[in-house]
């Protein structure tokens, strides 16, 4: 151990030596060394400012960078969502392509004309090659007759009843030159329920010029019977006087007729003609004023020959003259009744129609060869009627729906009447009703008939004013007023023939409203 | 009674031999279509409301307008053209 200490002295005082040495050299260096070292210092410094600062920088740019890495990610959310958009919109585009695809293929099958034939054979094949339809129409109605006054030895009582009709016409056409037509006309009037066949005829085109009609038919008599009867067609809830409980010709008939019309000029300007043959005229009885009643049965005694009828009617009006249409018509019926006594009737008529105004007009005559040398039974009929659309009254204080409704009126004017030498009696008698507990309850109205006794005098005279209301154009609620004028003179004559003078004949009123759908 | 016998065969003869279409638009081109159209909307106010309220086409199929055109014929005395051009207008509503 003491040579350990030994060492460590000896070492020790060597170093002291050295160290002192040192520091010597150095102490003689010591100016100079001074300038250096606070040179360095000052680089120092210096160089710890700059790293000050490039640590700053540094740091600004790490921000900087962060807020690029944040924007970064922006743009890349926004650039995906642009992606996700940009995907729906190839996809909408896609579905719209599909979509005008579809529509362009819709458009083409819409705009390609059908090819009628294969379309046609399909329908057909549907329908069968004889088709049918039901047309016709239906009607109620509510009567109301003041009867203030009544013919010589008819009770009277103001009359006011319900009524309904129902006249169905059927429509068959088993081939396009060939059609059957059938109307049958079913009523709850005032006889209770009833039903009547009105018409059933086969229809033949022969060409475009010829039409027979085969069977029972309206009679083709001026325009009354069979274009203006329909409930749904006359623009009043009656018939006009010549038309209705005292006929100056027979309403039907059963037999052939020969028809059709023709252009003579330009569009519209027509011709037609209708000729007719049939079992005659026929009256309830052989006295003076007996009614018509015909068609005739061919097992009635009363007739004795066929009859024979022509109308011809004439359409002068171009349709592009704007000028509307105007029909000139004249007809004849001629017969024999009663053993060879003949009937005869001819009259005139026209139809004038423009824009929203409607006028038209008859008139005819008949003479009645009477047997046993009694003075002829001669007969007169007329009317004349006008009605006017309201179409286009607008007035200015209504606001646009009263208008509305105030287009849909109506109004009409209609005055007719009956000259004859006589009725008969009997044939009134059968015209009244029975009411409760079996009493006479005179004169009645019907579906169509006012039931006024002054409709039965020899020379009956009526004021009808109407007011219809078009709820479509075959739909129409009609209101009728009735001023009855008949004028004195005439007689009335028994089933024995003891003619009474018909005197004074009173006046009556009466308001009709019916509700009609033509179908 | 010869007479009668007569009348019936011309008749029975007429009627088988000259039967013509009352309404039928078969055959026809589209411009003869197109002619009768034209002339059915003419005509269709005028002839319609001589009588009654002109009946918009709609209120039937075709083949009804068929018949009811066959008896508007019948009973208007219709010319067989006018007949053809309405009953083309009603088909077409």
């Amino acid at each position: 151990m003491p040579a350990r200490r030994i060492l460590s002295i000896f070492l020790l005082a060597f170093g002291l030596v050295a160290l002192s040495r040192v520091g010597l050299a150095r102490a003689a260096d010591s100016g100079s060394d001074a300038a250096e070292l606070k040179e360095i210092r000052s680089e120092m410094r210096q160089l710890r400012e700059e790293r000050k600062r490039d640590r700053e920088v540094i740091h600004s740019l790490e921000i900087k960078v962060q807020q690029l890495e944040t924007k970064d990610s922006r743009v890349e959310t926004t650039t995906e969502q642009l992606h996700a958009t940009d995907q729906k919109l190839k996809e909408t585009t896609l579905e719209l392509q599909q979509t005008n695809a579809q529509v362009q293929t819709l458009q083409t099958k819409v705009d390609a004309p059908i090819a009628s034939p294969e379309f046609g054979e399909a329908v057909n094949r549907y329908l069968g090659s004889h088709s049918f339809t039901i047309a016709g129409a239906a009607g109620g109605s509510f009567i109301y007759d003041q009867q203030s006054g009544a013919l010589d030895g008819v009770s009277h009582v103001s009359q006011n009843s319900f009524f309904f009709d129902w006249e169905p016409m059927f429509l068959y056409r088993p081939t396009d030159w060939i059609m059957f037509e059938g109307v049958i006309s079913t009523a709850f009037g005032s006889t209770g329920t009833g039903v009547d066949l009105s018409t059933a005829d086969f229809q033949i085109f022969l060409n475009d010029y010829m039409t027979v009609v085969a069977g029972l038919f309206d009679q083709p008599f001026g325009d009354w019977y069979e274009n203006q009867s329909p409930m749904w067609v006359n623009r009043f809830v009656t018939a006009p006087l010549p038309f209705g409980v005292e006929p100056v010709v027979p309403p039907g008939e059963i037999g052939v007729q020969l028809r059709g019309g023709m252009q003579f000029g330009a569009l519209g300007q027509d011709f037609d003609y209708t000729v007719w043959g049939g079992n005659g005229p026929n009256f309830s009885s052989n006295v003076l004023g007996a009614a018509l009643s015909s068609p005739t049965a061919v097992a009635n005694s009363q007739t004795n020959g066929k009859s024979i009828g022509a109308r011809f009617r004439i359409y002068p009006l171009p349709v592009d003259s704007q000028m509307g249409r105007l029909e000139l018509g004249a007809s004849t019926y001629n017969g024999k009744w009663a053993n060879g006594n003949w009937y005869n009737s001819w009259g005139v008529d026209f139809n004038y129609f423009i824009g929203n105004l409607q006028a038209r007009g008859e008139w005819m005559e008949s003479y009645r060869q009477m047997p046993d040398g009694m003075g002829s039974d001669n007969r007169q009929g007329w009317y004349v009627q006008a009605g006017y659309f309201l179409n286009d009254l607008n007035v200015p204080c209504f606001p646009n729906k009263l208008n509305g409704y105030l287009h849909r009126f109506e109004p009409l004017v209609r005055y007719s009447g009956v000259n004859q030498r006589a009725v008969a009696s009997d044939d009134i008698e059968a015209a009244t009703g029975v009411g409760q507990g079996g009493f006479q309850a005179g004169l009645v109205p019907d579906f169509g008939i006012n039931g006024s006794p002054a409709t039965y005098a020899p020379h009956a005279r009526e004021v009808a004013l109407a007011l219809d209301y078009w709820i479509a154009p075959s739909i129409v609620w009609q209101n009728e007023f009735d001023l009855e004028l008949p004028q004195n003179g005439g007689a009335f004559v028994s089933p024995s023939g003891a003619v009474t003078p018909a005197g004074p004949i009173p006046n009556d009123r009466a308001f009709l409203s019916q509700f009609t759908i033509g179908f | 009674m010869k007479k009668i016998f007569a009348a019936i065969v011309l008749a029975t003869l007429t009627i088988g031999f000259v039967g013509a279409p009352a309404s039928a638009q078969e055959n026809l081109s589209p411009a003869e279509h197109k002619r009768l159209f034209r002339e059915g909307a003419q005509l269709w106010p005028v002839y319609c409301n001589t009588c009654h309220n002109a009946r918009p086409g709609s209120e039937k199929a075709p083949y009804e307008w068929d018949l009811i055109i066959m008896h508007m014929r019948t009973l208007g005395n219709l010319p067989a053209g006018d007949t053809r051009a309405l009953v083309e207008y009603l088909k077409a509503r």
